[in-house]
């Protein structure tokens, strides 16, 4: 394997926590004035699972002994319990950043019980919990936005949460930070390929929540598009890179016939 | 800005309620057998998946009969039950299907690398362990083990639930309080119950490095130190969900 260039983790923190904020805030600001806007929740979402599913990499190629998907899902917990605690303190704009703040509380708080108390060894297990919490906050908020149209408390309990679409997001998000690594881990690794199948999936969650949108047809026209366009370029991308990894990509050609198999 | 004091001070008794609920979970976890990536391929003992896809499977199960029961009867007792009744009926159902799948799909029969002697049926285990696996298959000794951590399990998740849902219901100063059907506060307790219930569970499966077949196995032994960090992890949790939820009933509904 020839060496490849590294997006370093904290360019990609950057990226995905900067990022993430200000487009879930021009999302929530925007959008009283033209629900169109939403969209900008849908690209927060996008950069909070690339750099999301980069911590699970770096993470959980320690080997946590659980599988990937155990991850994944915590820090989609920690994110679902962040955001509805903090749309529901009432505080209008302060709401995503306190989101953010606060999953990332828990994911310290949770990384610190697992390295004191049930002794993990893994060296960045306290910053890279931390990361994902905050990563997993940043993707529901951008979804969620896209889905209700607002951050308000009420309206999103309404359009996300009653209506169930919280589940929606939490299993394809969730998808878009762990099946990047489970699917590619090995000694053949690459991070590029990896970041280019989490921002694939996180193509098909934005698809999926523009659907499931109530902010107008033309909300709905557009994230759907932005997601098609997402998940057609990341997944051109990403094969380019399968068949540059791979040693040899054949076709295996049709199932034989029967005649064929005696 | 709401009144976060006056939510949580007629709430501790509730916010201790979801801490013991999570401590549930996470020693549940500890009995249920699960072998992981290995046991899919009939390389070790348990149900050929993840700890945490397993509980939770139980963990939902559980929220989803202690939910349909909460809307008729408000009865701790009778919501617990329910919680872990539907967390066992889902376990039990898994597992007979997987016993068949491994002894009439795979060829193997269901048996204990951990022990000498099935503690419950008394059989010889290592007789039948098949060269260079963990055992495979879920024998009695695991089923039985499994079944207590679906009850465990589903108690926590349905502890947890009702814990929120009286959060919810609680008559505040000046609101009227929310009926037990209102589906917002429903789904806002589930969705909370639902994520509480992911953290718990990931917890202990890293407690015991994702595979055990139960109370037999060596690592079972592990229990305390899980159930004291999700005791701890649970607390700002617990806190957390009572503020949300609460803020609901507070505005009286939506």
């Amino acid at each position: 394997m020839t060496e490849q260039k590294m997006i370093p983790p904290n360019t990609l923190m950057a990226i995905g926590a900067v990022g993430g904020l200000v487009c879930v805030y021009l999302a929530y600001f925007l959008a009283p004035a033209n629900p169109i806007f939403v969209f900008f929740g849908a690209l927060g979402a996008v950069f909070a699972a690339v750099w999301g599913a980069d911590a699970v990499r770096r993470i959980a190629s320690y080997g946590l002994g659980t599988g990937v998907p155990s991850i994944g899902l915590l820090a989609l917990g920690m994110g679902i319990i962040a955001v509805l605690f903090s749309l529901a303190l009432d505080i209008s704009a302060g709401a995503p950043i306190v989101a953010f703040i606060v999953s990332c509380a828990i994911g310290a708080i949770i990384g610190i019980i697992s390295v004191k108390i049930l002794g993990m060894t893994i060296p960045i297990m306290v910053s890279a919990t931390t990361e994902i919490a905050g990563a997993g906050a940043l993707l529901i908020l951008g979804l969620g936005i896209v889905i209700a149209g607002s951050l308000d408390y009420a309206i999103f309990v309404k359009e996300v949460v009653t209506t169930g679409f919280i589940m929606l997001i939490y299993i394809a998000g969730g998808m878009a930070m762990l099946h990047p690594h489970n699917s590619n881990l090995g000694p053949d690794e690459t991070q590029d390929r990896l970041l280019a199948l989490s921002a694939e999936k996180a193509g098909i969650a934005v698809i999926l929540a523009g659907f499931a949108s109530v902010a107008g047809m033309g909300a709905i026209i557009v994230t759907v598009l932005i997601g098609l366009i997402i998940w057609y370029y990341f997944f051109s991308k990403y094969y380019d890179f399968v068949k540059r990894d791979a040693y040899k990509v054949v076709d295996t050609g049709l199932l034989p016939t029967e005649e064929e198999m005696q | 800005m709401i009144d976060i004091v006056g939510l949580i001070a007629p709430n501790i008794l509730w916010i201790l309620a979801i801490v013991i609920g999570g401590t549930l979970i996470s020693i549940s976890v500890h009995f249920i057998s699960v072998g992981g990536a290995p046991a899919a391929m009939a390389q070790a003992t348990g149900i050929g998946t993840g700890t945490v896809m397993l509980a939770a499977g139980a963990g939902i199960a559980g929220i989803i009969a202690a939910g349909a029961v909460m809307d008729l009867n408000q009865d701790l007792g009778v919501v617990l039950g329910a919680g872990g009744v539907g967390a066992m009926v889902m376990l039990a159902a898994t597992m007979i299907v997987g016993t068949w799948i491994y002894a009439y799909g795979v060829g193997v029969m269901p048996v204990s690398a951990k022990v000498k002697y099935d503690p419950i049926t008394k059989y010889r285990q290592d007789l039948y362990v098949s060269q260079g696996t963990e055992g495979h298959g879920i024998p009695t000794v695991a089923f039985v083990s499994s079944l207590i951590g679906g009850l465990l399990g589903g108690f926590g998740a349905a502890l947890a639930y009702y814990a929120l849902m009286k959060v919810g219901t609680y008559a505040y100063a000046g609101v009227t309080p929310l009926a037990v059907h209102d589906l917002n506060l429903v789904g806002v307790v589930a969705a909370f119950t639902i994520g509480f219930f992911f953290i718990n569970s990931v917890i202990p499966s890293y407690n015991i490095v994702g595979t055990i077949e139960g109370f037999h196995d060596p690592k079972f032994k592990r229990w305390p130190k899980a159930a004291v960090a999700s005791f701890l992890a649970s607390i700002p949790l617990g806190i957390v969900a009572v503020i949300a939820v609460g803020a609901l009933a507070l505005v009286g509904g939506l």
